[in-house]
């Protein structure tokens, strides 16, 4: 790997934004290919940044200035991706559920799930099982469903219920995760996967998509 | 003084005793209500809607919350209407909350750099509208429900003293974190500028300190302990590294706790999520009981009683989603197998945070029931005991 792309990785990893926006387009003046500074630099950091998180090495502070210098790296090279042919790997909308209005979870795995590749559409708090429908309409391939409070957890089955019955069910795959949420419950109600946390979150979307 | 009834000095030997790791007479009981479970619990027993919960099964303890803004002022509604309410607090957050829903979103901060936050001045700790004056303050009055005006705090203490044990309030900085600049910034700043909102926790419990002790003072005896309201983890673990914690925010905790001491006041100690990491700091800090111990956190009170022994009691862990699902024998091996860990004392018998709607009124008497027939000394748990503990 070109020591360039090695300073993106680092400088990720430790959250270092203008490194990495000086790197990011240092490597595009050297010709890189910018599917090579996406993928072995940014992405590849982030899953690190993940793969730390998930053994408790880093915490959420390390995780989220790594995702913000990811974004402003992605920032320099977004609109050279298309022309480079390359496509996020899926369409991910996530949203915290009607009647929970807490974000900062979704938030967290809206980045990790950005950082390994994906395009997020935010539907925000308080989503309705119409919101999220109307997503799976505009291309979305997962649906990853935030609740924080065991009183909100029925909507996540509520808004699988409503992708039913609009015919649209086999067309996605569904993620559920939060504080009260449980692998057990995600069975019961039909989704498709649960996460414990950002990074599993992501590498779980990545494993329903095939991409992992 | 206020005049006491017997049954409450009862209650509070109980709760001593039990933060003594001593045995008293049954486990204590008491909780954390969400407002939804209250109204459903009126609706499925036929109470009217004023029945409060804490005095129809007589429970053990109550918690009271004195005005801790940052800044004594009301509440600025910028927007009503019977649906929702928006609202810039004390704590210079603008707060939406919607009244059919548990909890408020936060729309915006005003201390939204790290150059406001070290710029933040906060109004007098000690300045007794806090605590002799009604009106309005963001922790009372915008949560679960919604209030203005409330009552003096130390009306509120007077009129639950005859009856009930007594606990004062004080957050310490990470709740106010929350509300003065947000969870999201809270996480980033801890990030991208450690020593700086560093300074801002530390300064933060300075003031917070203060307030402790002036809410001693006005209590004047009144109160029998005291709740220290945290919260620095969440379900997987902490949201920073505990040595972070360590630096920043455990001396501030140390100092509200070594002055509840001076004073004869027990800590209770409220933090969710899961905070194994930091669990022997809080043995060694020397809260009396940690609160809520949330099952989904893979906190369990048999396994910390096995760990800890009795340098520590618990308050909570009764897991509000089995609370709401299981049938009752379910329930019942659930609640007598807890109930090992309160053997020589040391246990308040809760939920595992606050009791949400999903629970009915039936599981929620019915548990309650279990721990006033189980949870007499000397424990007979039956098929349930567990010997080595």
């Amino acid at each position: 790997m070109s020591s360039t792309l090695n300073t993106i990785y680092d400088a990720v990893l430790v959250g270092d934004m203008k490194t990495t926006s000086e790197n990011v387009q240092k490597a595009l003046d050297e010709n890189v290919a910018v599917e090579d500074i996406l993928n072995k630099g940014l992405i590849s950091a982030m899953s690190e940044v993940g793969s730390r998180f998930e053994a408790g090495d880093y915490f959420i502070p390390e995780m989220l200035i790594a995702a913000r210098a990811m974004s402003a790296g992605m920032e320099i090279i977004k609109p050279l991706l298309v022309g480079a042919g390359v496509e996020p790997i899926g369409k991910v909308a996530i949203g915290t559920v009607k009647g929970d209005l807490h974000d900062i979870g979704k938030n967290l795995v809206g980045m990790m799930m950005e950082g390994a590749g994906f395009e997020i559409m935010d539907l925000g708090v308080d989503v309705t099982p119409e919101q999220f429908v109307e997503a799976i309409k505009n291309g979305a391939d997962i649906i990853a469903m935030s609740a924080l409070l065991t009183t909100t957890m029925p909507s996540i089955e509520t808004t699988i219920k409503a992708i039913e019955d609009a015919n649209l069910r086999d067309s996605v795959h569904v993620l559920a995760g939060g504080a009260p949420v449980t692998q057990e419950f995600v069975d019961k109600i039909g989704a498709d996967g649960y996460a414990a946390d950002a990074s599993a979150a992501a590498r779980k979307a990545q494993e329903l998509l095939g991409k992992d | 003084m206020t005049e006491r009834t017997a049954n409450c000095l009862a209650k509070l030997d109980r709760m001593n005793k039990a933060l003594r790791h001593e045995e008293p007479d049954r486990v204590p009981v008491s909780d954390f209500f969400w407002g939804n479970f209250l109204k459903r619990w009126r609706d499925e027993k036929e109470l009217p809607e004023d029945t409060d919960i804490y005095a129809y099964y007589d429970l053990d303890w109550i918690v009271t919350v004195p005005n801790m803004d940052p800044h004594i002022k009301n509440f600025e509604i910028i927007r009503e209407d019977a649906e929702e309410v928006l609202v810039r607090t004390g704590f210079e957050a603008v707060i939406r909350k919607k009244f059919a829903d548990p909890m408020p979103e936060y729309v915006s901060f005003d201390t939204d750099t790290i150059e406001k936050a070290e710029a933040f001045e906060f109004d007098d700790p000690a300045d007794d509208r806090r605590f002799f004056s009604a009106g309005d303050n963001q922790v009372a009055g915008v949560g679960d429900g919604f209030a203005l005006n409330s009552p003096p705090w130390i009306e509120t203490v007077k009129s639950l003293r005859p009856d009930f044990p007594v606990y004062g309030s004080q957050c310490e900085a990470n709740e106010y974190m929350t509300r003065i600049i947000g969870g999201g910034n809270l996480l980033l700043w801890a990030g991208l500028y450690p020593e700086q909102f560093g300074h801002f926790v530390q300064r933060t419990n300075e003031w917070a300190l203060e307030m402790l002790k002036a809410q001693i003072k006005a209590a004047d005896g009144l109160i029998d302990g005291m709740v220290i309201w945290g919260d620095v983890a969440y379900r997987k673990d902490m949201f920073f590294h505990p040595d972070y914690w360590r630096k920043y925010y455990k001396p501030g905790l140390q100092a509200m706790v070594d002055v509840c001491h001076e004073n004869n006041l027990p800590v209770i100690y409220h933090g969710c999520g899961n905070v194994k990491r930091i669990f022997e700091d809080f043995i060694e800090i020397g809260i009396e009981a940690y609160n809520p111990l949330e099952s989904k956190a893979g906190l369990d009170v048999v396994d910390l009683r096995r760990k800890y022994g009795h340098q520590i009691a618990f308050c909570g862990n009764m897991d509000v989603i089995e609370w709401a699902d299981y049938d009752k024998e379910q329930l019942k091996a659930v609640v007598l197998r807890k109930l090992n860990a309160a053997k020589g004392g040391g246990m308040i018998f809760q939920s595992d945070h606050s009791v949400p709607s999903n629970v009915s009124a039936e599981n929620y008497e019915y548990v309650v029931n279990l721990v006033r027939e189980y949870g007499q000394y000397p424990l007979q748990l039956g098929e349930h005991d567990i010997p080595d503990l």
